[in-house]
């Protein structure tokens, strides 16, 4: 039944090719096409996966440190100038302060050693020898005090 | 370097590869390109497929065992190109199955590479309405004059399945420009 080879549509004619392309389209095929092949297609491997998963969750790990960190610093920040400026305006707390630098400004080490012999010194010259044995005899009697001055 | 053989040949070696596949683009561009052009219809589609196809064919050389002609293998991958092409197109666009060459219509009437008269346009409808086997059996038989065991290579159908198919196509597509000619302005 269908044996025949050349079956013809019962058309007028034959058409003849009613496309076109853009002008020099196949010119410049092949470097398009080479150009598509050499570009590796290469597969993702599961490491790229990976971070591409955990990219978000690391984003937001991320931000939440920043946060943290930004929120920490400045609190620490002002309440630390929050506690300097409460002791300053301390009225006790200047005075100290300022007895204390004053001090440590005037006194180097030699005038140091100097003070600290000197009033040791004086507190000796300046005891009289009678209070001195009175201070000492204060839990004796006279008997004592004699034979202890003989001795 | 035009011979088939060379072509596979060259294409065994490494440093001659690209050159040689060069070389095949240069031999069927033209031919694959009309091929797909028949089936998608529009030129960018026809584009896209073809580099698809060159793809396909630079990927799978290695494979090939010359069980049949190379030009019979590039055929087939075109044409399987061409249909998954459309396939997807279809799916995407959501059209049903009773208006499903409507898409090959639309696509047809919007592409600006198009040239033919309203009698051309007429024709390349009513093959767009025939089902799909029977449209590319009639282009590779009608257009392209495909021999039937070329073609049943190609389509892995054999020949008398084809010559029906053909037949059938042939009656269909006079019918519709017997039925539409009319209405087509001189």
């Amino acid at each position: 039944m269908y044996e025949e080879d050349h079956i013809e549509p019962d058309f007028a004619k034959r058409p003849q090719n009613p496309f076109r392309t853009p002008d020099n389209y196949f010119e410049s095929l092949e470097d398009r096409i080479m150009g598509n092949i050499k570009v590796p297609k290469t597969k993702k491997s599961s490491s790229t996966k990976i971070i591409r998963f955990l990219k978000p969750v690391l984003g937001i790990a991320a931000s939440f440190t920043l946060i943290f960190m930004l929120g920490y610093y400045s609190i620490n920040t002002f309440m630390l100038e929050d506690t300097a400026t409460t002791e300053l305006t301390n009225p006790d707390s200047t005075d100290l302060l300022n007895d204390y630098s004053i001090n440590l400004s005037s006194i180097d080490e030699n005038s140091l050693i100097d003070a600290i012999f000197t009033d040791e010194t004086n507190i000796f010259a300046e005891t009289n020898p009678d209070e001195f044995l009175a201070y000492l005899s204060t839990g004796l009697n006279d008997v004592e005090i004699y034979s202890e001055i003989q001795n | 370097m035009t011979d088939d053989l060379q072509i596979l040949e060259s294409l065994k070696d490494a440093s001659t590869k690209e050159l040689a596949f060069r070389h095949l683009i240069s031999k069927y561009k033209e031919r694959l390109y009309w091929h797909i052009r028949k089936i998608v219809l529009n030129h960018d589609d026809t584009d896209d497929v073809l580099q698809n196809t060159f793809i396909k064919i630079w990927n799978g050389i290695d494979a090939f065992r010359a069980e049949s002609s190379l030009f019979t293998w590039l055929y087939r991958i075109a044409t399987n190109e061409s249909i998954t092409f459309l396939n997807q197109r279809k799916r995407k666009s959501m059209t049903s199955l009773n208006d499903e060459n409507q898409y090959l219509i639309d696509n047809l009437e919007g592409d600006s590479y198009f040239d033919g008269d309203s009698w051309q346009m007429l024709l390349q409808k009513a093959v767009a309405t025939l089902p799909e086997k029977q449209r590319l059996v009639f282009n590779m038989k009608y257009f392209d004059e495909i021999k039937y065991e070329e073609m049943s290579l190609i389509l892995a159908t054999s020949v008398g399945a084809l010559k029906a198919s053909y037949h059938h196509a042939v009656k269909k597509v006079e019918e519709y420009v017997k039925s539409h000619e009319t209405r087509i302005e001189p």
